[in-house]
């Protein structure tokens, strides 16, 4: 428990000095002529791409490029053949079945971030839909709250969109090996999100291999294949595989901040 | 048939064409562009003939000029006309085999529209969700009227394709102008990853 308790003392001493420091809009038009920002406003340049280009400060991105690299590597010679061993082995329903049952546990890090963002209301459904999954879904195996009018809204949430949400500016981008592309407030969010999932705990709780290793291992397997599925449709047929990486999870991360 | 079936049947048949009678231009073209390519890609054998199949339908569809003109942004007006045809075929290609390659051969993409958008006069975004291999995905069509509708970008789970590729043509047009943002596209084009 001490790791723990130190990771949530280090976030909130970062948060405490972010939030102290200016905010800094996320987004920057590019050609300095649209000056309205958000994903539906129109600039009359004919130029413009409805709206504005993703930016966020990158001072690290001559390190951040070898990582990239390095990460390109290892996802390309390593993590998809062992993914295309994974499909092969257990078969779609399955993977999929062990894909929501991780995703279900991971609810007191959407319980909590909905409380931590005073979304009460996305708290409480939170709560009916991981109910009605691990009961009617056997152990969130099956999403049954997905077909329901009632968590129909239900919004995606985390620890870093809380931070954005509270205002604290991304910081800069920087790629974590093997993880990928991150920033300074994201990543921090990370172990945010690590410290909330009961994945996490049960390795403390058990001082046991299966669980300290077993399940976390299981965890990464089963994300593996959908995580290398985004990396490829962010990055192939790009002009700068690095620069593409970089701006769709910038564009991406701003749309989840503004649901 | 019963009397009753036949009204019922009737009520669900207006309920179905009334929908469609209220579409805009700008949707009926993304609602057919869609589905002239999910019958495309439903009778092809691999991503290589369903990237030559679908060429005509999307050039018909989607303004090609428009698209690479956003994506390479200001700089486009140092181009020279010959600089820019180059660049709009090159990133054509690109496009065209970017969106034909990824698609799953088998795998057919339920498409569910959403009211249509106008942001501004002449421009349209039309919201959907895609439900495509068990996951869903927010996708929105933006068009844009010139002759007729065109679509013009594709802004999937938030991130803009046009935007994505302005970023990366930024930086290559800062290094070397026109000339290093053509090199880059024909680096593109010719080396698939």
């Amino acid at each position: 428990m001490k790791k723990l308790a130190l990771l949530s003392l280090a976030s909130v001493v970062f948060c405490v000095g972010c939030a102290s420091t200016k905010n800094k809009p996320a987004t920057a038009p590019s050609d300095g002529k649209s000056a309205v920002t958000g994903k539906s406003t129109v600039a009359a340049d004919d130029l413009d791409t409805y709206g504005s280009v993703a930016s966020v400060p990158d001072p690290l991105q001559p390190v951040n490029r070898v990582t990239f690299w390095i990460n390109h590597q290892v996802y390309t010679y390593l993590l998809k053949p062992v993914a295309k061993g994974y499909k092969f082995i257990i078969p779609e329903k399955g993977r999929e079945a062990i894909h929501n049952a991780f995703e279900n546990i991971k609810f007191p890090v959407r319980f909590t971030n909905h409380v931590l963002q005073g979304d009460l209301k996305g708290a409480g459904q939170e709560t009916g839909a991981f109910l009605v999954n691990s009961t009617v879904g056997v152990a969130g195996l099956g999403r049954p709250a997905r077909h329901m009018p009632a968590f129909a809204d239900l919004r995606p949430t985390d620890t870093a969109q809380t931070f954005a949400k509270w205002g604290i500016p991304n910081g800069f981008y920087f790629v974590i090996p093997l993880i990928g592309p991150t920033t300074l407030r994201d990543g921090v969010g990370l172990a945010g999100d690590w410290a909330l999932n009961p994945i996490t705990w049960c390795g403390y709780i058990w001082g046991q291999p299966l669980w300290y290793i077993a399940i976390p291992a299981a965890n990464t397997m089963r994300s593996m294949p959908v995580q290398l599925d985004v990396y490829d449709a962010a990055t192939k047929d790009s002009v700068d595989r690095y620069l593409a990486a970089r701006d769709a999870y910038i564009q991406y991360r701003n749309e989840i901040n503004s649901r | 048939m019963k009397p009753s079936a036949l009204l019922t049947l009737c009520a669900a048949l207006i309920a179905l064409a009334l929908p469609a009678m209220a579409q805009t231009p700008a949707e009926q073209r993304v609602r057919s562009t869609n589905d002239d390519i999910i019958a495309i890609a439903v009778k092809v054998p691999n991503n290589e003939v369903l990237i030559q199949k679908v060429r005509p339908v999307l050039e018909k569809n989607v303004s090609f000029a428009a698209m690479t003109r956003r994506a390479i942004g200001p700089g486009w007006r140092t181009f020279t006309p010959e600089q820019q045809k180059k660049a709009i075929s090159l990133f054509t290609d690109l496009i065209i085999r970017r969106y034909a390659g990824r698609y799953t051969i088998g795998e057919r993409p339920e498409v569910s529209y959403k009211a249509p958008t106008t942001p501004a006069p002449g421009r349209a975004e039309i919201p959907t969700q895609v439900l495509y291999k068990g996951s869903r995905y927010e996708v929105i069509y933006r068009s844009e009227q010139s002759e007729d509708w065109r679509i013009t970008d594709l802004v999937v789970e938030g991130v803009s394709l046009v935007g994505n590729y302005r970023s990366q043509f930024d930086a290559a047009f800062r290094k070397g102008g026109a000339e290093a943002v053509l090199n880059a596209l024909t680096n593109a084009v010719n080396n698939p990853q």
